[in-house]
């Protein structure tokens, strides 16, 4: 009896340590997806993936979004950073600088994956000093605006009025008053301020970095569209210098907020709710077309990574047309799937796929996170009152500085 | 005093006292209050006290499996931290209050001083050792972490009591000829209970909610200890604040029970320690 | 004697000492020497930069910012929260009933996990939602709600009073045991002299507890100088700088930023504004001190 369980424990060890040696595993990190509860999905993507490549094995730790820069820092400081990772897009300058992640230009020609796949500015943010340092994997765009049906008709207002500046103004003011409030802007300290307000930059011409690099913030564009925010202020709930999106869509499912700033990602929240709403793609001045900002996640292999071409293989499975819908819950980065995944699981896919396609990334540099501060201080010191000219000069010295 | 006076001044006492069970009471029940409002019921302007339609669905969300792995993280962890640094503080402490060297003083002095440090300005040095040392994500590293820290305000607590402790006892212990290791033993250690029960419960409570620590050095789902555990209700784009709720009353519990417990000696061991300090 | 036995008084000593030698000195020299090299996440290598990034922080407006809300938030919080522990601790040692329960729930808030708490009275001070504003216009006080942590005048002022919730029941526990320790016969010999409560309070009972004021107030200081969960949570320091304190802005730097070299630099400059705060401490405590001894 002994010797058969000897016998039959060396051949599992050997047959294990033969297993072991063709398997490779990869460590991969994603953002935790809150609102989803998509790991399922996820889980099952990987499942897939294993079944095609057998000899791959995929280890999945998913991290909650306030602590997933923080940790994908300490891990790369610390010399054990995952072999793949969904990179925010604005992560990669920085990442890419500072050589923790591998340029991808050579696999992906190979591949022949190329940028007509993907969103031409999910694209973009993934290109940094003319090489490839991520793969798009999903996006969004902010802003549409959410308009409570109700409210609106209460107001006899048209919600599609609101495309235009002055319409949206005027909407806002109507709209406000009875503890009810216009538009939900916000300006706490956050990305998301960031990224809803630039929306309104991009959609009046302006830029936040000129082609040469230098801060555009000062210039005519950037500079009117900060006097336009500034003139709705008095329509958005209290509380703006410490509000985010979050803040706003509570107000919105409860009736008291006209007007939500959100991109696509809201919709399934809203189809939970008993609210009658619909959406309008951003906003513009008369006579130009809203333009959003974009925002998402770019599959990067890590410098550090034994198994890069094993990890290549994933992300080209992740990003694959048939694949990337199944991933996702902002919306897939390719472009074909794209199509499919807003068909199916999207109201109005047509009017999103146009937002999409005009949206523009925000800047790509390395200094991204500081660029993003200087701009929250400079819509801070807006909604305070300070000169629109003044914060955006101030503002331009600041990013001009950095290097 | 007349009677009646006297009575008017209790019964301003008693409003007070029930003034601040009010003020300490109402965050938890406001807390307790959002935990069981669903998810589909909007927030109310202005807030209701109660919600519409109370459940438990955020319970059980929280209570998820995730939830146990983090559970049990946090117990062996803060429960070694305890024994840990409660055994290392009472000898450090002992010797402190007893020894007449200058050098002891002043090592000592400098362990009690590092309680200054600013955790956020030694973390990523911190995390660099760890790392060499192989240590990330594992208990040890969480556990040495927070003894280390927790180890000043430990032997600053326990060095007070020691010192009302009179020699006396010792030098009746020496000349029954009892060794230092045996007086320790039989005699020191038996009446420090509050002491120690004190210092215990103090670093239970601050190693059950530490947050910046747990962060930084477990990277992995298994190793995740419970406050780290609240960030997955808090997405890239908002708070969900009904699980949150539910989940912070969870964690709460255990340290409160303890808490409630214990109470009798920790008040006992402050009185002791750092009262004559 | 324990004392007597050297060996043994070190190796007693020894693991605390070795812990706290190179879990926390060492890296907190090292904080020190990366001050002195401009790190950061994008340009690892570090070169060394002697004092510019001191220099450069002595020319930033917003370092003696956080210098000033610093100090603000530790003076006040430490100063509200003795205060008020004291009072109430002065409050259960009367005889009153319903005091085993009210000294039972005491705990309560320091009991609750830091960043709970701080969660909770974010949500509580909600402009819209909150509970704060919803009982302010239930009374009529108020018309809309304020924003508490919105507005840069008022933030700070919020945050302190969420901490020192959160931090008083522990002080009103420190006095509690204090009082219930003083010398009965000592205020008795008072009272027979003809003294009043307020008297009694500061002649013999204030004296008394004199050491028991001094270590708490330290251990306060120190603890709610290096407080980050509070205002992280609450504001992250915003709105527009007004409630960044040390923690706050080294983590910012560090952490979000990837900034070493200059989280570095605040990191030396937490040590050195919290020592000279303590030793203000010691000097305020010392004139007080000898002035009452010239009455």
């Amino acid at each position: 009896m002994r010797r058969a369980l000897l016998i039959a424990s060396s051949l599992a060890i050997v047959a294990g340590s033969a297993n072991a040696q063709d398997q490779i595993t990869l460590q991969f990190w994603d953002n935790q997806q809150t609102e989803s509860g998509l790991s399922e999905y996820q889980r099952a993507a990987v499942e897939r993936f294993e079944e095609e490549n057998p000899d791959i094995n995929v280890e999945v730790t998913t991290i909650p979004y306030p602590e997933y820069q923080q940790r994908l820092l300490t891990a790369v400081q610390g010399g054990n950073a995952p072999d793949v990772a969904t990179l925010d897009q604005i992560w990669v300058g920085a990442f890419a600088e500072s050589g923790s992640i591998l340029a991808l230009d050579e696999m992906a020609a190979e591949a022949g994956v190329e940028a007509d796949t993907f969103f031409p500015g999910a694209w973009e943010s993934a290109n940094y000093g003319g090489q490839l340092w991520g793969i798009p994997f999903n996006v969004d765009v902010w802003s549409f605006g959410f308009y409570n049906k109700a409210l609106f008709d209460e107001a006899g207002i048209d919600p599609e009025s609101t495309v235009t500046w002055e319409g949206l103004r005027n909407a806002a003011a109507a709209l406000t008053g009875d503890g009810r409030f216009g538009i939900g802007l916000f300006a706490g300290r956050g990305e998301d301020t960031v990224v809803a307000l630039d929306s309104f930059i991009f959609s009046n011409g302006g830029r936040v970095l000129a082609e040469d690099g230098s801060c555009a913030l000062d210039e005519a564009p950037a500079v009117e569209a900060l006097e336009y925010i500034a003139s709705l202020a008095p329509y958005a709930p209290a509380g703006i210098l410490n509000s985010n999106s979050g803040s706003m869509r509570e107000l919105f499912l409860n009736g008291s907020l006209a007007m939500e700033l959100w991109p696509a990602l809201e919709q399934p929240t809203l189809q939970k709710s008993d609210l009658d709403w619909g959406f309008v793609v951003g906003f513009a001045p008369e006579g130009k077309t809203p333009v959003g900002a974009y925002g998402g996640w770019n599959l990067a292999i890590f410098e550090s990574s034994e198994h890069q071409e094993a990890a290549w293989k994933f992300i080209e499975f992740m990003t694959r047309e048939d694949v990337n819908g199944d991933v996702v819950d902002l919306i897939p980065a390719n472009v074909n799937a794209a199509e499919v995944f807003l068909e199916e699981n999207r109201v109005g896919p047509d009017r999103i796929l146009d937002h999409l396609n005009n949206a523009q990334p925000r800047p790509v540099s390395p200094r991204y996170l500081e660029i993003s501060d200087i701009q929250v201080t400079m819509f801070q010191d807006v909604f305070q009152g300070v000169e629109p000219q003044e914060a955006a000069d101030k503002a331009c010295t600041a990013i001009d500085a950095l290097g | 005093m007349s009677r009646g006076s006297k009575r008017t001044q209790r019964v301003w006492l008693a409003a007070l006292q029930l003034a601040v069970a009010l003020l300490i009471l109402v965050p938890f029940f406001w807390m307790v209050s959002v935990s069981l409002k669903p998810g589909t019921e909007p927030f109310a302007i202005p807030a209701r006290l109660w919600p519409q339609n109370p459940t438990l669905e955020n319970y059980v969300t929280a209570f998820r499996p995730e939830f146990q792995t983090y559970f049990l993280n946090s117990l062996i962890v803060s429960g070694a931290t305890v024994l840990i640094t409660v055994t290392l503080a009472l000898l450090a402490a002992y010797v402190f209050s007893r020894a007449q060297m200058r050098l002891v003083s002043i090592v000592m002095g400098l362990v009690i001083l590092a309680q200054m440090f600013p955790a956020s300005a030694i973390i990523i040095p911190m995390y660099k050792i760890m790392r060499e040392a192989n240590l990330l994500n594992t208990y040890a590293a969480l556990i040495i972490a927070y003894v280390t820290v927790t180890l000043p305000v430990a032997i600053w607590m326990l060095r007070g009591f020691f010192a009302r402790l009179p020699i006396t006892l010792e030098e009746a212990a020496e000349m029954d000829g009892a060794g230092p290791m045996r007086t320790f033993v039989e005699i020191i250690l038996p009446l420090s209970k509050p002491g120690v029960v004190a210092t215990a419960v103090y670093v239970l409570i601050v190693t059950w909610q530490e947050f910046l620590f747990a962060l930084s050095f477990t990277s992995t789902r298994e190793m995740r200890t419970l406050p780290v555990g609240i960030n997955d209700f808090i997405g890239q784009y908002g708070i969900r604040y009904g699980e949150l709720m539910a989940s912070s009353v969870l964690i709460s519990m255990p340290v409160i029970a303890v808490f409630f417990l214990l109470q009798r000696y920790f008040v006992a061991g402050l009185t002791a320690g750092a009262v004559k300090g | 004697m324990i004392a007597r036995e050297r060996w043994l008084v070190w190796l007693f000593i020894a693991p605390a000492a070795i812990l706290v030698g190179v879990l926390m000195y060492y890296p907190m020299i090292g904080t020190v020497i990366e001050s002195f090299y401009s790190a950061s996440f994008i340009s690892p290598q570090p070169t060394f930069v002697g004092l510019k990034l001191y220099n450069e922080l002595f020319a930033n407006a917003g370092f003696y910012q956080i210098v000033w809300n610093s100090l603000v938030w530790t003076v006040i919080v430490v100063l509200l929260q003795n205060l008020l522990g004291f009072l109430v601790a002065l409050l259960l040692n009367q005889q009153l009933p319903g005091q085993g329960m009210l000294r039972a729930l005491i705990l309560l808030p320091w009991v609750l996990p830091g960043v709970v708490a701080a969660v909770l009275w974010r949500f509580m001070y909600d402009p819209q939602l909150g509970l704060i504003n919803s009982f302010l216009m239930s009374l009529g006080l108020t018309g809309t709600g304020m924003a508490w942590l919105g507005e840069p005048s008022m933030a700070m002022g919020a945050a302190i009073i969420a901490a020192v919730w959160k931090g008083f029941p522990f002080s009103t526990v420190v006095y509690l045991a204090a009082l219930q320790n003083v010398d009965r016969e000592q205020v008795e010999a008072a009272t027979v002299d003809g003294a009043g409560p307020i008297a009694r309070l500061f002649d013999v009972i204030l004296p008394a507890m004199r050491e028991v004021v001094m270590i708490n107030v330290i251990l306060t200081t120190v603890f709610t100088f290096n407080y980050f969960d509070m205002i992280w949570v609450l504001t992250r320091g915003g709105p527009q700088n007004a409630t960044h304190i040390f923690p706050t802005k080294i983590f910012e730097l560090g952490f979000g930023q990837f900034r070493f070299g200059e989280a570095a630099v605040y990191g030396v400059f937490s040590i050195l504004v919290l020592v000279l705060l303590i030793m203000l401490y010691f000097a305020v405590q010392r004139t007080g001190r000898s002035w009452r001894r010239s009455q």
